[in-house]
């Protein structure tokens, strides 16, 4: 990957991989290779962007798409090394992250379902419904409920009053 | 909880220290790490597999009355076994300091090499194999009904059928011409999908070098 296409192409939009990264992500160790992977997929897939949307929401699309992919792998690997273990065994990693308000956002948000974190991410960063929608491939009029019930759920969760 | 998510989400990456972006610069080392390994392990498997199998047909020849075929055959297995298991100590020698790509090009050059030498080696290994147990099997003690039968219905040369011997040496002399070609392919079959791997990491990795 040439710096020139970091410089001009990865890195005004560094903020929003790693938010997403962020999310999908327990660890520091997590967080870097799912980093540098979406940095990897955006080089090798960029003459896959053909414009029909702006460059950051490709970006968006295939951070998440990524992460997804990732987890999923990961999930399927850990079923695999795990299958012996009690289910007492398989408790979260501790966060390796600090402990601030945005880390507590971060862990609750962790704690919804994969596309529940891709929407509130969406949200939080300001993306219209029609844009969220279009990201993650469904329909803008279920959107705004849907914000409205994770919004609650993570509240819940961040009150301490979800199980 | 005092703030809205919306405000903690703001204030939140007020701090620099929240945006930090890793350094893409070692995103092959688990990769490269990873194949290898891989490779590595079913390295290891298929020696076992070699001595493993090559000893349950020696086991099998004694009760086939084949013991001398069982014991050739058991002790080349062996050798190339153990010549299998010298160039996995090879392996590691290779510098894992150098950079992924070097890593993964010295790995792939060490295939090479070992298909060559293996080529090489099997050029002899496969006619022996097949003619030892081509001769193991035929002059067998469970086998002397077969040979008694043969032996009335045509001429047997040194205790062979002609027609089906000149066959099978003929088989072994092919094999042995095309030993390097017939390994390729069986290294494919096996290792295939690491093989695979590696020049699509490669690949990948010349055109980032670019």
């Amino acid at each position: 990957m040439s710096s020139d296409f970091y410089t001009s192409f990865i890195q005004p939009y560094y903020g929003i991989i790693i938010k997403i990264c962020r999310a999908y992500t327990d660890t520091p160790e997590d967080f870097e290779d799912y980093y540098q992977e979406v940095c990897l997929q955006i080089w090798k897939s960029r003459n896959n962007f053909k414009g029909h949307s702006e460059w950051s929401t490709w970006v968006y699309r295939l951070s998440l798409n990524v992460c997804l992919t990732l987890l999923k792998k990961k999930k399927n690997n850990h079923q695999h090394s795990t299958s012996g273990l009690l289910p007492e065994e398989l408790t979260e990693e501790p966060s390796a992250f600090a402990d601030e308000p945005l880390d507590q956002l971060y862990k609750a948000i962790r704690q919804l379902s994969e596309v529940d974190r891709a929407v509130i991410l969406l949200y939080l960063e300001e993306k219209s419904y029609q844009e969220i929608a279009d990201i993650i491939g469904t329909n803008p009029n279920n959107i705004g409920v849907r914000i409205k019930r994770i919004k609650e759920r993570l509240k819940k969760i961040l009150d301490g009053k979800d199980n | 909880m005092e703030k809205t998510i919306e405000t903690i989400w703001k204030e939140g990456f007020l701090n620099e220290d929240a945006l930090i972006a890793p350094k893409v610069n070692n995103l092959y080392d688990k990769k490269s790490l990873h194949i290898i390994d891989k490779f590595k392990k079913m390295f290891l498997n298929n020696i076992w597999g070699i001595i493993i199998g090559s000893s349950l047909l020696f086991i099998g020849s004694y009760f086939l009355g084949a013991l001398l075929a069982g014991s050739i055959f058991l002790i080349m297995m062996l050798y190339v076994a153990y010549t299998a298991f010298n160039e996995l100590k090879s392996l590691e020698k290779i510098d894992k300091g150098q950079s992924s790509y070097l890593f993964l090009k010295s790995f792939k050059d060490w295939i090479d090499r070992s298909i060559e030498r293996y080529g090489k080696m099997y050029r002899f290994v496969y006619p022996m194999l097949i003619l030892t147990f081509y001769f193991g099997i035929w002059f067998s003690d469970s086998l002397e009904f077969m040979r008694q039968k043969v032996s009335e219905h045509s001429d047997l040369f040194f205790g062979l059928h002609p027609g089906t011997t000149v066959l099978v040496v003929t088989f072994a002399l092919l094999m042995s011409i095309f030993s390097k070609a017939i390994h390729r392919k069986d290294v494919k079959t096996i290792y295939g999908g690491i093989m695979n791997k590696l020049d699509a990491s490669l690949e990948e990795m010349e055109h980032l070098r670019e």
